[in-house]
C-alpha cells in the first residue's frame, strides 16, 4: 500500500477559523502596500543597491533616477526614520561596558 | 542570490506574480515557471550547476521509475532482487555526485603524505573542485525519493515533479529537506492559500530577516570571526563569548534561512516541514536532535539509522547504529577533520545516554530539567567549538585558551551581550508564540499589514550590518 504522502507538521498551519474572502488579494495588497511603504521610506537602500549593479547605459540611467528619487523623499522628510535609526543603531554598536577600552586602542 | 538581498527581493515579486496569474491557469504550466525560476535563481551563482541539478534529478527519476516496474514484476512472481539491486545503484550514484565535489580533493590531500612515504607518487591530481551550492541538499532529496519508490512509502513521480523537488528555489541551497512524499503531491493539485498561512508566511519572512541580518550578521562579524580567526590573541572571557555568540549565530542564521524558506514557499502556496522547535532548550542532546535541523535528523534516522538496524540486536549494536549515524552526519557537513570530531562527539555522547538510561538504577532520582538543560547547551556549544574552527589544532587552541581562564573581556559590548541574550531567550519563550501572533494577523487589513510589514523591514535595514554574509549553510 503506497500512501505517496507523509503526514507533516508545517509552521504555516494554522487553524481555519478566519476570513474566507479573497485570501490571495489580500496578500497581495500586503505585498503592494509593503513594497510601496519600503519605496519611499528606504530610497537610501534603491540607490545603493543600483549603484552595486555593473555598469551600463541602464544602470547610469537608474542611478541618476535612483539619486533623484532619493533626493525628493529625503527633502519631505521621509528619509528621516530609517536615517534616525542607523544613527541609534550604530550608538549602540559603539556603547562600551566602563572599563573596557575603545576598540581601536585594542 | 541571497534571499536577504532587494535583488531575491525582486525575483521573488516576479516569481509570485507570474506564478499566480500565468500559472494559476494550468498547474503545469504553473510547475515550469517554477522551474525556470529556479534554474535562474541557482543559475546566479553558476549556470554550470544547472547542468548537474537536471541531471541529477533526471538520474533519480530514471531509477525510480525502473524500481517501480521492478518491483511490479517481482509481485507477479519474477525474481526479486532487481529492484534493490536498482535501488543500490541508485545510491551509489547519488553518493559519486556528493562524493567527488565534496570530498575529492580533502580524500586526495589527506593520502598524499601517505602515498608519497610509500613511493609511489609526489603529486597527486588535485583538482581543485568547487563545490556545487546545495548540493548535499538536493543528492539526499533525490535519494530519499529513489529509497522511498523502493520501500513503497511513495509512488513515482513524473520528470517534472522531481525536477521541480529537487530545484524548488526555496529550499534549494540549505533546505529544509523536502521529502517527495511531502512536496510531490502539492505539486499534483494547484496549491491554495490562506490569510493565517499568508500572515505566518511574512512573519516567518521578516523574523528570519531579523535573526539574519541583524543578530547572525552583527555577532559573526563583531566578535566571533577575529576570534575563532587567531584564538591567541584573545582572553578566556572573549573566547568563552565568542563559544556563546557562535551559539546563537548558527542558530539565528540557519534558523533564519529555514524561516525564510519556509514562508516563501508559503506565499507560492505550498507547506514546508518544521525544520527547528527551540532547539537550545532540549533537556538531552537525543532532544536536541528533534529540535536541531529536524529536517536532516529525520533524514538520517529515516535512511540510515534504521538502514543500519536502528534500535535492533541489542544495546552494542544500538550505540554502534548512533556513532556511525552522527560521524556521517558530520561528515555530511563537510570534508574536514573538525566536523567528523563534532558528529564524533555528538555520537559518543548520544551514546553515553543510551546507555545510563538503560542501566541507570531506578532509584536514582532523573536531573533537574534546568541543570539538564544547561548540560546539554553546553556540550552542543562544545561541539560548536569544532564545528566553527578551521582545524582540529584550532579548535583545541581555542579549548586551551578557555581553560587557562586569562585575560579580560575586551570584545565583549552591551550590543553584544544583548544579542546573545536575545538569540537564547527565543528558545525559553512559548514554543507557538509565532502562530498566535499569525493568527491575529489574518484579521489586520491588507493596507495596515502592508505598512506594518514595510516598517519591520526597514527597522531591520536600518540595523543591519552593511552588506550580507552567505548563510553558514550555503557551505554545505
Amino acid at each position: 500500500m503506497v500512501s505517496g504522502h507523509d503526514e507533516f507538521e508545517s509552521p504555516v498551519d494554522l487553524p481555519r477559523d478566519e476570513p474566507r474572502r479573497k485570501p490571495l488579494g489580500w496578500t497581495t495588497l500586503t505585498i503592494f502596500v509593503t513594497s510601496l511603504f519600503l519605496l519611499v521610506s528606504n530610497a537610501f537602500a534603491i540607490k545603493g543597491w543600483i549603484d552595486e549593479q555593473p555598469t551600463s547605459p541602464l544602470q547610469a540611467s537608474l542611478a541618476y533616477w535612483a539619486g533623484e528619487w532619493e533626493d525628493a523623499t529625503a527633502s519631505l522628510g521621509l528619509a528621516t526614520p530609517r536615517a534616525e535609526l542607523h544613527r541609534l543603531w550604530k550608538e549602540a554598536e559603539a556603547a562600551r561596558f566602563e572599563q573596557a577600552p575603545p576598540s581601536n586602542q585594542r | 542570490m541571497l534571499f536577504p538581498t532587494l535583488t531575491f527581493g525582486l525575483f521573488f515579486l516576479a516569481v509570485y506574480a507570474l506564478v499566480w496569474t500565468v500559472g494559476a491557469r494550468n498547474n503545469e504550466w504553473r510547475k515550469i515557471l517554477l522551474l525556470v525560476a529556479s534554474w535562474v535563481f541557482y543559475g546566479a551563482w553558476d549556470w554550470r550547476f544547472v547542468a548537474l541539478l537536471i541531471a541529477s534529478a533526471f538520474i533519480n527519476w530514471s531509477l525510480g521509475q525502473l524500481i517501480a516496474h521492478a518491483k511490479a514484476r517481482s509481485e507477479e512472481g519474477e525474481p526479486a532482487g532487481q529492484a534493490k539491486a536498482l535501488v543500490t545503484l541508485g545510491v551509489v550514484a547519488n553518493l559519486t555526485i556528493l562524493g567527488f565535489f565534496k570530498y575529492f580533493d580533502f580524500f586526495l590531500s589527506e593520502i598524499a603524505p601517505l602515498v608519497t612515504n610509500l613511493g609511489f607518487a609526489r603529486d597527486l591530481p588535485l583538482l581543485q573542485i568547487v563545490l556545487p551550492v546545495g548540493v548535499s541538499f538536493f543528492t539526499f532529496q533525490g535519494m530519499s525519493y529513489m529509497i522511498d519508490v523502493y520501500r513503497g512509502r511513495t509512488r513515482p513521480a513524473s520528470l517534472l515533479d522531481i525536477t521541480l523537488l529537487m530545484s524548488f528555489f526555496p529550499h534549494l541551497v540549505a533546505g529544509p529537506i523536502v521529502r517527495a512524499s511531502h512536496l510531490v503531491p502539492q505539486f499534483q493539485r494547484s496549491p491554495k492559500m490562506d490569510r493565517g498561512m499568508a500572515a505566518m508566511a511574512l512573519l516567518l519572512i521578516i523574523w528570519g530577516l531579523f535573526k539574519k541580518a541583524v543578530i547572525a550578521s552583527e555577532l559573526s562579524t563583531q566578535f566571533v570571526d577575529p576570534v575563532f580567526f587567531d584564538p591567541s590573541a584573545y582572553g578566556s572571557a572573549d573566547l568563552v563569548f565568542a563559544a556563546y555568540g557562535y551559539a546563537v549565530q548558527i542558530y539565528c542564521d540557519f534558523s533564519a534561512y529555514s524561516d525564510m524558506a519556509i514562508g516563501l514557499a508559503a506565499l507560492l502556496g505550498y507547506r514546508f516541514p518544521r525544520n527547528f522547535d527551540q532547539p537550545y532548550r532540549a533537556a538531552s542532546l537525543q532532544d536536541f536532535w528533534r529540535r536541531w535541523h529536524m529536517s536532516l535528523s529525520g533524514w538520517l534516522r529515516d535512511y540510515l539509522y534504521i538502514g543500519l538496524g536502528g534500535n535492533r540486536g541489542g544495546l552494542f549494536f544500538i550505540c554502534r547504529n548512533l556513532v556511525i549515524t552522527m560521524v556521517l552526519g558530520g561528515i555530511w557537513h563537510g570534508a574536514k577533520w573538525t566536523f567528523l570530531i563534532w558528529g564524533g562527539l555528538h555520537g559518543l555522547i548520544l551514546t553515553a545516554e543510551r546507555v545510563w538510561r538503560e542501566l541507570k538504577p531506578s532509584w536514582m532520582p532523573a536531573m533537574p530539567r534546568p541543570i539538564a538543560v544547561l548540560l546539554t547547551f553546553h556540550i552542543v556549544v562544545l561541539g560548536w567549538i569544532f564545528f566553527r574552527a578551521e582545524t582540529f589544532d584550532g579548535a583545541i587552541a581555542f579549548i586551551k585558551g578557555i581553560t587557562a581562564w586569562h585575560g579580560a573581556a575586551t570584545i565583549v559590548t552591551p550590543l553584544g551581550v544583548a544579542l546573545v541574550l536575545l538569540g537564547l531567550s527565543m528558545h525559553f519563550g512559548p514554543p507557538r508564540l509565532m502562530q498566535g501572533l499569525a493568527m491575529r494577523l489574518r484579521f489586520v487589513p491588507a493596507p495596515l499589514l502592508g505598512l506594518m510589514t514595510g516598517s519591520a523591514i526597514l527597522i531591520i535595514d536600518a540595523m543591519r550590518f552593511e552588506g550580507v554574509a552567505p548563510f553558514i549553510y550555503y557551505q554545505f
